[in-house]
Order: C-alpha cells, then sequence, then structure tokens
C-alpha cells in the first residue's frame, strides 16, 4: 500500500468517524468535534487528491579543480558562488532593479579591471567607488560590503577568482583570469592574499 | 416530493451541460478535465446550499423532501427506491475503491508544472547583450535555424515537428508564457533543456534539447531577444 | 505598492529617532550582554554535531507540529487581547456593559492561554536547540542581542498582563477606568513587540541580508531589518485579529448550541455576531497585506516567488483559495442567516439581492479556484494540448486572481453593510441621494476593477503589478473608506423599525460560526508549510544550507495531514483552556 493510499483511508476513516458522531452521539461538544474532523478528513483528501510531489534538494556541488578545464568553467562556478556561498545576490543584481541594496553589476566585469575587482571584494573600503552616473549626490546604499574573504562569507582565492571570471563574462568580456592561476590545495599557495596586500589599487579604470 | 427539489437538480445538470458540451466548442478552447468540472460542480452544489438553507421556510421546503424520503413513513413506491439509495451508497463506494486500486493501462493523471522555479544561479542574470536592431536580427537568424522547427516561425509553438510533441512546444505568443517570466529564466530553460528541470517540472517529460551543448551564451542571449520582438512580447522586469 | 512600502518603513525608521527609550533599553542589553561575550569566548569551537534526530516520528515533524502550535497560540493570546481591548474601549464610549463582559471573559482566558504559549515556545527551543545545532548556532550568533530584549519584553507584557486582568474589577470607575483602558493599550503595544522580534527571527531566514563587521548590536539591527520583516509583521498582525475574532466566533457559536436557557441563548448568539464582525472586519483588509507580502518576496528573489506562486507550491495556493472561498462563503452566510432569523419581516426583502451577492461569490471563487496548471488525465491533456486549458488558462494567472479577490472583498463589504442597515428606515433628507451615491459607488468600483483586470492581461507585468494591481486595491479601499462613514452618518438618525431578536438563530449558524474559525487555523497552518517550504533546501535562504535528511519539502497530501492535526490539537488546547477558565463560573451559577 502506498503512502497516499494510507494517508487517504485514515482521512476516509476520520471523516467517516465524524459523521457517525453527527448521527450518534447528542451531547453537543461531541457533535462539533465531529463536524471539526468531517472539515478536517475532507481537507486532507482534497490534498490527496491532487498527484503528489515533493520537492527534492539538488545535489550539493564542491569546488573541485580538477573539472575545471576552461575560463567559462570558472565563471560556471562562479555564478553559483555569486548567487549562493558568496551572498552576493543579497544585495547585489545584475541589471537594474527597484529593490537593489547595493550597486548593478551589469557590465562591471568590462568597466574595472580585474584587479580592481579583486581589491573590491577583499579591501572594501580601500578605495570608495561613488556612483557618479546618476548627477547630483551620490548614491547611497543601505548596506556595507563586507570582506568577502574573512568570516561570515570567507571565499577562498580561488573562489573569488571564479566570481571575477563570472562578472567578467556577465558583462560580455574575454575573461581575464586564467585557470592556471587557481590553487591547487595541498601545495604551499603563495600568499593567498597577494594583490591585496600590495596596497590599494587606486586606479579605477572607469569608462 | 416538491419542485423545491427538482429545481437544484436541474440547475446541476445545466451547469453540467454547459462545461460538458458549451464550454469546449467555444472557438479557440478545448473539452474540460474532469477534475476542473467537478470542481465547478462542487461550487455549484454549495452555493445551492447556501441559498436554500438561508431561512427556515427555504431550508425545510429543500430538507423536509428529502428527510421524509431517508425516515418518513407511508411514503408508497418510493420506498422501494429509498432501499435502492441505500444499497446504491456502499455499490458506489465500492466501485470508486475498485477503480481507484484496479490495474489500468492510462498513465495516472498528471501535475506538470509549467514553470518551475529556476535555480538560485539563474533567477538574477541579466542580458549582457546590448539591445540593438541587429543584436535582435542575429536572435532572430538563430531562431529560425535552431528553435522554429519546434516552437514555429510565427513563435507560436506550431512549427512543422510541433504535432510530434507531447507536451506541445511553448506557444510564444501566449500572453500567459514568456511574457510573464524574466529573460534570466528563458537563458535557463534555453541552455539546461529538459532535463534541466527540477523534478515538479517532471524532466523526463519535456523534450527541450540542452542548448549549452550547442551554442555559446551568446547566442542564446541573442535568440531570447529575437524571440521576445518576434512573438509581440515583453520580458517580466522590475524596472 | 512598493512605494508605500518604503514609506512605512521610513516612518517607522524615522521613529526609532525619538525612541529614545527604546536604544536605551538596547543599550542596557548591550551592557547585560558583555559578560555573556566573554563567557562565549571561553567555549571551545561548538562539536560537529550539525543535526540529531528522533526515531520514529522524526525531528522535523516534531518540531513542525510543536512550531505551529506555538504559532496559533501566539497568534491566539495577541489577537485576543486586541479583541478585547476593542471591546472594552467601545464599552467604556458607549457605556454598553455587555461590551465590558464579553472583554472581562476572555481576559480571563489570557492567563492561562499566556503561560501555554510560552509552554510550547519553551518546548519549541529546547527541541530546536537539540535537533538543530548548527542553525541554531548560526541564528545566535547573530542575534543573541534581541534574544535578551525579547525576555525583557516577556516581563513587562506579564505584568501588564497581571494588571490587566487582576485589576479589572478594581478600576472600572472614572480615571481608574481610563487607566485600565490604558493599561490595555500597553498590552497590545508590548505584545506587539512580542510578535515583531521573533518575526524578524523567522523573515531573517527566508530574507536574510548580508552582514558587515560591526557590533553585535548592530548586526543584530541589520538583520532584524530584512526586506520581509515588516510586510510579515503587519500580515501577522491583522491575521492575528481575524484569529482572535473568529475564534470567539466559534466559542460563541458551540456555547450557543448548548445553551440551556432563553439567556445563555441571547447572551452567545450576540458574542457570535460580535465576533464574526471582528473577524469579518481585520479579513477585508488581509488580502491586501498578504499581496505586499508576495510582492516583496517575489522582489526578493525570483526564485522564492515562482517556488511559491507558479513552481512547486502552486497548488498549496488553490488549496488556499478554497479555504479562503470557504471562509468568505461561511462569513456572508453568518450575515445572511443574521438578517433572516434576528430581523424578522426582512427575509423575502433582501433574498435577492444575497442570491446576486451568492452568485457573483460563487463566480468568483471559482476563477480564483482555476489552477493555472491543471491535473488531467493523458487523454484530456492531449485534447487541451498541454496542462494549460487554451481558454480557461486566463484565469489561472495573478491578474484573474487578484480580479476576483477585490470583488469578493466588495461583496463581502456589501453584505456587511446590508446587515448593518436591515431593520432601519433613514429618516435624512438627503438619505436618498446618498444611498443613490452609495450604489453608484459599489457598481462603479467593481466595473473598474473588472476592467482593470481584463486590461490587466495587455500591459506589461511590471505595470499589472505597479500600478493596475494597486489601484484596485486602492479603489475598493476607498469604496470602504467612503461609505462606511456614510452609512454611520446615514443610521445616526435613523430609526429602527424592527429590533433585533437575539437567541433565534438556528443551530447551523452556529456550524458556520465554528466551519470560518477552523479555516482561518487551517489557513494559518497552511501558510505556515507555505513560508517555510518557500526556503526550499535552505535554513537561511541561500546562505545556511540544510543538508539534514529532512532538506526534502513533502508532498501536499502528507502536509494537509500535519496541518489537520496541528488544527485538531490547537482547538482541543483552546477548547481546555476556554473549560478550565469558565470552571468558576459554571460552579457559580449552579450555586446561586
Amino acid at each position: 500500500m502506498s503512502e497516499v493510499v494510507k494517508l487517504q483511508l485514515i482521512g476516509l476513516a476520520v471523516v467517516g468517524s465524524g459523521a457517525l458522531i453527527l448521527l450518534l452521539v447528542r451531547a453537543q461538544f461531541v457533535r462539533v468535534i465531529g463536524f471539526v474532523a468531517i472539515v478536517l478528513g475532507l481537507f486532507t483528501l482534497t490534498a490527496l487528491s491532487v498527484p503528489q510531489m515533493a520537492s527534492l534538494p539538488p545535489v550539493e556541488e564542491k569546488f573541485d579543480i580538477a573539472t575545471v578545464k576552461t575560463p567559462t568553467d570558472m565563471a560556471t562556478i562562479g555564478q553559483k558562488i555569486f548567487f549562493s556561498k558568496g551572498q552576493c545576490a543579497l544585495c547585489h543584481t545584475i541589471g537594474p532593479s527597484e529593490s537593489a541594496r547595493c550597486p548593478d553589476l551589469k557590465g562591471i566585469g568590462a568597466k574595472l579591471s580585474r584587479e580592481f575587482l579583486f581589491e573590491s571584494l577583499t579591501q572594501p573600503q580601500a578605495y570608495i567607488y561613488l556612483d557618479y552616473r546618476h548627477g547630483g549626490q551620490p548614491k547611497e546604499y543601505p548596506a556595507r560590503m563586507p570582506y568577502i574573504n574573512k568570516n561570515p562569507i570567507g571565499l577562498s582565492k580561488n573562489e573569488i577568482l571564479s566570481v571575477i571570471a563570472f562578472l567578467q563574462q556577465m558583462s560580455g568580456e574575454p575573461i581575464s583570469v586564467s585557470v592556471a592561476e587557481l590553487e591547487v590545495p595541498g601545495q604551499a599557495p603563495a600568499a593567498p592574499v597577494k594583490v591585496a596586500q600590495s596596497g590599494p589599487v587606486a586606479v579605477a579604470q572607469a569608462h | 416530493m416538491g419542485g423545491s427539489l427538482l429545481k437544484p437538480v436541474i440547475l446541476i445538470g445545466i451547469v453540467y451541460a454547459i462545461l460538458k458540451f458549451v464550454v469546449p466548442n467555444i472557438p479557440g478552447s478545448a473539452p474540460l478535465p474532469a477534475s476542473l468540472i467537478f470542481l465547478y460542480l462542487m461550487l455549484t452544489t454549495s452555493g445551492i446550499v447556501i441559498f436554500a438553507t438561508l431561512s427556515g421556510e427555504s431550508k425545510d421546503a429543500f430538507w423536509n423532501p428529502i428527510q421524509r424520503f431517508m425516515t418518513g413513513e407511508n411514503i408508497g413506491g418510493l420506498q422501494v427506491l429509498r432501499y435502492g439509495v441505500l444499497l446504491l451508497f456502499p455499490l458506489m463506494v465500492g466501485w470508486q475503491t475498485y477503480s481507484s486500486t484496479a490495474t489500468s493501462d492510462a498513465p495516472p493523471s498528471e501535475n506538470r508544472t509549467i514553470h518551475p522555479a529556476p535555480p538560485g544561479e539563474y533567477t538574477g542574470l541579466s542580458n549582457p547583450v546590448p539591445k540593438t536592431p541587429d543584436t535582435i536580427q542575429q536572435g532572430k537568424g538563430f531562431y529560425a535555424a535552431f528553435c522554429s522547427p519546434c516552437h514555429g516561425g510565427n513563435f507560436d509553438g506550431k512549427g512543422p515537428a510541433a504535432r510530434g510533441f507531447n507536451p506541445p512546444p511553448a506557444n510564444f505568443s501566449d500572453p500567459t508564457t514568456i511574457a510573464m517570466l524574466q529573460e534570466s529564466y528563458l537563458f535557463w530553460r534555453i541552455k539546461k533543456g529538459g532535463v534541466g528541470l527540477p523534478i515538479e517540472g517532471m524532466p523526463w517529460k519535456s523534450a527541450m534539447p540542452r542548448w549549452e551543448v550547442e551554442l555559446p551564451d551568446e547566442w542564446i542571449w541573442k535568440i531570447i531577444m529575437g524571440e521576445y520582438d518576434g512573438a509581440h512580447q515583453a520580458p517580466r522586469t522590475w524596472e | 505598492m512598493q512605494q508605500q512600502g518604503g514609506w512605512f518603513q521610513r516612518l517607522l525608521q524615522a521613529g526609532r529617532g525619538h525612541g529614545g527609550m527604546f536604544s536605551a533599553l538596547l543599550w542596557a542589553v548591550g551592557l547585560l550582554s558583555l559578560p555573556a561575550l566573554a563567557f562565549g569566548a571561553d567555549v571551545a569551537p561548538a562539536a560537529a554535531t550539525e543535526y540529531r534526530d528522533i526515531p520514529y516520528i522524526g525531528s522535523r515533524n516534531l518540531v513542525w507540529v510543536v512550531a505551529q502550535l506555538h504559532l496559533l497560540l501566539a497568534g491566539f493570546v495577541l489577537g485576543v487581547p486586541i479583541f478585547a481591548w476593542l471591546c472594552e474601549v467601545v464599552a467604556w464610549k458607549t457605556g454598553e456593559k455587555r461590551y465590558d463582559k464579553l472583554a472581562k471573559e476572555f481576559t480571563k482566558l489570557l492567563t492561562s492561554a499566556y503561560a501555554t504559549t510560552a509552554l510550547f515556545g519553551g518546548i519549541l527551543l529546547f527541541l530546536l536547540i537539540s535537533f538543530y545545532p548548527k542553525l541554531m548556532n548560526y541564528l545566535t550568533d547573530i542575534f543573541f542581542p534581541s534574544f535578551i530584549v525579547y525576555c525583557l519584553l516577556f516581563l513587562v507584557e506579564t505584568m501588564t498582563l497581571y494588571l490587566y486582568w487582576y485589576g479589572w474589577d478594581a478600576m472600572q470607575d472614572g480615571h481608574k477606568k481610563t487607566f485600565h483602558i490604558f493599561l490595555g493599550f500597553m498590552l497590545n503595544f508590548f505584545a506587539f513587540f512580542i510578535m515583531i522580534v521573533p518575526n524578524s527571527w523567522a523573515t531573517f531566514q527566508a530574507s536574510p541580508v548580508v552582514l558587515a563587521e560591526g557590533s553585535d548590536i548592530a548586526r543584530a539591527w541589520a538583520a532584524t531589518w530584512n526586506p520581509t520583516w515588516w510586510p510579515v509583521n503587519i500580515h501577522r498582525l491583522i491575521a492575528n485579529v481575524v484569529l482572535g475574532g473568529y475564534i470567539c466566533g466559534a466559542y460563541a457559536g458551540i456555547r450557543y448550541l448548548s445553551a440551556r436557557n432563553a439567556e445563555e441563548r441571547d447572551h452567545y448568539d450576540w458574542m457570535g455576531y460580535v465576533g464574526n464582525f471582528i473577524g469579518v472586519f481585520g479579513l477585508l483588509p488581509l488580502p491586501f497585506a498578504g499581496y505586499w507580502l508576495m510582492r516583496e518576496i517575489y522582489q526578493y528573489n525570483q526564485q522564492m516567488g515562482i517556488t511559491l506562486m507558479g513552481g512547486f507550491l502552486s497548488w498549496l495556493f488553490i488549496l488556499q483559495a478554497m479555504l479562503i472561498g470557504v471562509l468568505f462563503l461561511g462569513s456572508n452566510y453568518y450575515f445572511w442567516l443574521g438578517i433572516t432569523y434576528r430581523i424578522p419581516g426582512s427575509e423575502l426583502k433582501y433574498r435577492k439581492s444575497m442570491l446576486s451577492m451568492l452568485i457573483i461569490l460563487l463566480l468568483c471563487l471559482g476563477v480564483w479556484m482555476t489552477p493555472h496548471s491543471l491535473v488531467a488525465s493523458l487523454e484530456e491533456a492531449r485534447k487541451m494540448g498541454g496542462t494549460h486549458h487554451p481558454l480557461l488558462g486566463v484565469f489561472g494567472v495573478m491578474s484573474a486572481k487578484m480580479t476576483v479577490s477585490n470583488l469578493m472583498i466588495l461583496v463581502t463589504f456589501m453584505s456587511f453593510i446590508m446587515y448593518w442597515r436591515a431593520g432601519k428606515e433613514e429618516t435624512a433628507g438627503w438619505a436618498k441621494a446618498a444611498k443613490a451615491l452609495m450604489s453608484a459607488l459599489l457598481v462603479l468600483a467593481g466595473i473598474a476593477v473588472v476592467v482593470l483586470g481584463v486590461w490587466g492581461y495587455f500591459v506589461p507585468a511590471i505595470i499589472r503589478i505597479n500600478y493596475f494591481s494597486t489601484s484596485q486595491v486602492m479603489i475598493v479601499l476607498f469604496v470602504m473608506l467612503t461609505i462606511t462613514p456614510l452609512t454611520a452618518l446615514l443610521l445616526k438618525s435613523a430609526k429602527t423599525t424592527t429590533e433585533m431578536v437575539w437567541g433565534k438563530m438556528p443551530p447551523r449558524a452556529g456550524y458556520a460560526l465554528v466551519l470560518n474559525a477552523i479555516m482561518v487555523i487551517l489557513l494559518m497552518t497552511l501558510m505556515g508549510y507555505a513560508r517555510s517550504s518557500s526556503r526550499v533546501h535552505w535554513h537561511v535562504y541561500g546562505v545556511l544550507r540544510d543538508s539534514s535528511q529532512y532538506a526534502f519539502s513533502p508532498a501536499l497530501g502528507y502536509a494537509a495531514g500535519i496541518m489537520a492535526l496541528n488544527t485538531f490539537l490547537f482547538c482541543m488546547i483552546v477548547a481546555f483552556i476556554f473549560w478550565v477558565a469558565t470552571m468558576s463560573d459554571k460552579a457559580k451559577a449552579s450555586h446561586s
């Protein structure tokens, strides 16, 4: 007997006992309970009458360097990180939006160099890039950019590079991050946030 | 047995006839599934019961004949009918049980979600290709080459190959399809195809190819622009 | 809608600037929590256990049942004071003692209901700590300042409640009564904060915001102001009024059914009337609040919006339409029964208008309940060309649903006005003109709503959502806000032709009241499931993944079984509370 049939039987039994109570019992409170049982049983039976479908979680994917062959692969991984672990999409949108809490990242990969992107992620306060496009007062946003390479988000360098690859791809730019830059675990990491430590890259290549 | 009982029965009959025979014959319509007809009949019945029990008199006029039929004495020839109804009820339950458990070659009714939720990483994308007459034209060209065999040269889901598919290819000129969705949704659907659907979308039903294997992302974005333009629809936006 | 939302939030944020007391409280909490910080630093990193389970029942099911019961009880405990306070104010203003008696009768329930709610809250907390250590660590880390605020709020709420209840008889006259009313207000004021603080934890799970470095309070504050916090607060506040009203109705219905003498019948008939009235009063604006919430969710994350409206949970909304439909029908039915039974001789006069209202309601309901993706056999699906019906498929989208729900609200409002005016004759000279104006308004509003709804198919979604749906809501609200005072003015000078007769309602009226209450409770359990499963496989949406064996969302039928169980358990608990609270009254009544 399938689970649905079992539940249907329970539902029918509940409705039936409710009906019996209404037919046989005179005590008002018990009758009301019978009535409630009928209503609840019918509700369950209605819900059981549509085809049943559970929603399964997707398979959890791990960042595995062995599977990354091309910059496009990196961008694909970067896309996933951007919208989940990196929490970027909690504030940023790609394309204009009413609910944007932070600057729109559409075309950002074309506007900014990858070094500048890396610095914005790891040293968000190093160079505040004011959004002058709209004219007048610089736009104020409700959220403050956190350090992406530190807790609680804590992306690794590989992950940050992937996100940059994704941003460049989304701007219709050739991806300038290469697969060779990824650190293979086990080998001694060569200064994980090298770019970030070499001081602010104060030149925004805005055009 | 008063006319007050006859009227509801006739009313339900009329509603049923309309749903079963009139609605399907309206141009552009199709027969209603049984589940929908049942739903509407239930609504009609509850309306009748509500209206009949609004006042004491109307409730008596509605309920007394039923009660007399079920429990009254000296109802003459109706006595047989009463036993008939009392017998019929368990028989119906039995038949229902039988028909729901008997093996049959008909596949179970399905409840396929046509537009399931996209994976998170596709929800926030926006079209990186600038919208110019040129790119739209390119998109239409790609559409003609890759999509039109099924989705149709007129964007109406009636391409030459469409008849072979069940479910049929989506009709983009219908305002309840792509006009309800954002461009990023189409990007996901085209890129991942039928097999990329989540379980509630029944990935095994759709024959949509996984175009990421064949086409670069840029082409897909152009196709999306061509599609909206050709079907005279606009994507859903938050601007 | 978004503009209003922004406006509202700004107002509240502005209010924060003046709320010196509140920020002082926050500071106090911050200072108090310093030792806790030091304590926390000593503790080694938590053990790797992420989830625990119990056999047979399953941890998720147990948490589900307990959380739902806690929430329902909380809704009851927060709804009843609003209800009782409103009644008390009415009694105070009009001098009608029976309202005061009613308010007191319900406040009496509060002390035991309050304890039960806290009990279930405690059980829930222990279960969550035991079963979901990973999630609870995460949330505690962000929210511990507001955990402490919550405890403090509980202290003041409890004190206020005790003063309010035990001081009822002592504070009956003059200034004392004014103070008592003020106490009632404070009770609701604190209760509101008791509601919105945990709301922020739950809404953060559904719509988290990014947390930059900062003090603990700054982080908790940032997390509290997440996009769905205020929509949920408003929606829940209104829904609590509805729950309180309908439960009062159901209680009256049951007591009416088992009443032994004419006096009891009179009293409980009247109480049922008041309960239904307050329930409908809250029900009318509720869909608007729901719409705002839904819109914020959609805007926050498209995936979540589609999961709810068009994806995995779309059938849930058909069930929701069914329940709301029954609720609307039930409430109208009760109004209509009231007209025919309580106002002798009015039956024939109103029968025609009742029939037309019923037909409109049923047609609207038919549209609302028509799903976009239909359940069809292979044969049927082939004939339709897919699971969308080519003609009726247009009923399946938002434009149609918005239109019919607005129409149903209008019709229910008409019922309400009709009931209000029944048995009275307007004497004012301008009565004719006013009545013509009112009917013209109603008809025009109905037409405008339908026109906007149909037009909505031919404009881009964003125009429909931002302008058309909003205008529909505005039109309906405008009609309600103009006709209500107009009718009140009209009836001020009216003479009563037929007195209302209490205690003549048939038993089915009592059952209708019970049915309405069950529908409201079922709706709350249903939407609890919707809220929880719209997060799909995330504890905190997009941030903290659910990696337990219960990361899947159960199918609707199974969920409906648990919802029904929750509803039943809640009804039994409430019945028990009522029984305990009225035991001494009955004893007293039998002695005298």
